[in-house]
């Protein structure tokens, strides 16, 4: 079968949409729970973990999009949306990079 | 945190995310005032705060809307270059911005974003779907006519620019920054409004995420508030679309254009005091 590269895009628009979905969604349960861990138990090792875990979920969530949409312009050949995705990413691991080193993790 | 403080948070947040999504922008210019003048919190905290429920909001909307073709993602990423750009610039410099020209920024946003309200353009820009569409164009399923359109990218450069400053807004002030690049995309650049809007809120997540890493990184995000306001604007927004597919309120948003204004006035006076 031949796809057509509307169809890959296509395609590609549905599995952003769920990987979009999952983020938010994972996110917020972790939120949720570490909200209500820490008005119920304090300041807990537990209930911190979930809003860190929920926070950075949220932060990686657009992040991982724009690493699986270079995923698939690579797949489909595509050099001028893979440069243009490149050229994202790096921005974004710039702004990772930076965040990193003056967290001193 | 206290319990009331929490549910002072939500509802802060909910109420945001219901404007925001009645109105088709994001909540985050109600949000920071709320947070900043309403509950007294830093402008920074604020800000970062603010800028998570940005890329939350993006997020559910984006999911939302995938599948209906209306989401232009190559358009998109190339935009992104820019307002990425623009984001991260933001998240390095703004910590050397003082409090009186960051309100002045703010209150001259609000301002201009209460006139965009009032008068934004709604040009339709469609063809006739067997034309042409070039690298950035798309087609897409337009219910009013009931058929699908076609669109071409005009004045690339103009989008870029606007990106650009769209995303430097959006870093320096905690909003996704949709409200200046949507009516410029559908005003000069040749896109139809319902995919400039579906595709600037795809584009603001990855904007935000460009600035707000170096936020949390300075400890700027405080996760109970984060997590509160990010669970509000969702539960708003989601209440927002649905209120928003049974009333057509026009005067809701010259409502809402008098608020801005009034918020646009009282960080004025910040600025200036």
């Amino acid at each position: 079968m031949v796809t057509t590269r509307a169809d890959a895009l296509d395609q590609l628009e549905l599995t952003l949409g769920r990987l979009l979905h999952a983020g938010v969604i994972t996110s917020a349960l972790c939120l949720a729970a570490g909200l209500v861990l820490s008005m119920a138990l304090g300041r807990s090792a537990v209930a911190s973990g979930a809003l860190t875990m929920g926070l950075v979920i949220l932060m990686a969530t657009p992040i991982m999009r724009v690493v699986v949409s270079l995923v698939v312009y690579v797949r489909m050949r595509d050099w001028f949306f893979v440069w243009t995705t490149v050229m994202v990413f790096v921005l974004l691991s710039v702004t990772i990079f930076l965040a990193w080193t003056k967290a001193g993790i | 945190m206290s319990l009331l403080l929490v549910a002072g948070v939500v509802a802060a947040g909910a109420v945001a995310g219901g404007l925001g999504s009645l109105l088709g922008i994001g909540g985050g210019v109600f949000l920071v005032p709320f947070l900043n003048a309403g509950l007294g919190m830093d402008f920074e905290i604020a800000r970062a705060v603010s800028l998570m429920t940005v890329i939350a909001t993006s997020s559910a909307v984006s999911a939302g809307a995938a599948g209906r073709n209306t989401i232009n993602l190559r358009l998109g990423m190339v935009l992104e270059i820019a307002s990425a750009a623009g984001g991260l610039a933001a998240g390095i410099t703004v910590e050397r911005m003082s409090k009186g020209p960051l309100y002045l920024t703010f209150a001259l946003v609000t301002a201009l974003i209460a006139v965009l309200m009032v008068t934004r353009l709604e040009k339709r820009n469609v063809l006739s779907a067997d034309v042409d569409t070039g690298l950035l164009g798309g087609r897409f399923y337009e219910a009013e006519s009931d058929r699908e359109v076609a669109y071409r990218v005009k004045r690339l450069p103009l989008g870029l620019a606007a990106s650009a400053i769209a995303g430097a807004v959006s870093g320096t002030l905690g909003i996704g920054g949709g409200i200046i690049k949507v009516p410029i995309l559908n005003a000069w650049c040749g896109v139809p409004l319902r995919p400039a809007a579906a595709t600037s809120a795809l584009m603001i997540g990855v904007t935000a995420a460009a600035s707000v890493p170096l936020f949390y990184a300075r400890g700027q995000v405080d996760p109970p508030t984060a997590a509160a306001a990010v669970l509000g604007v969702l539960a708003g927004s989601r209440a927002g679309l649905w209120f928003g597919g049974r009333a057509r309120a026009k005067w809701l948003k010259a409502l809402m254009a008098l608020v801005l204004a009034a918020v646009s006035l009282m960080y004025f006076k910040k600025a200036l005091w």
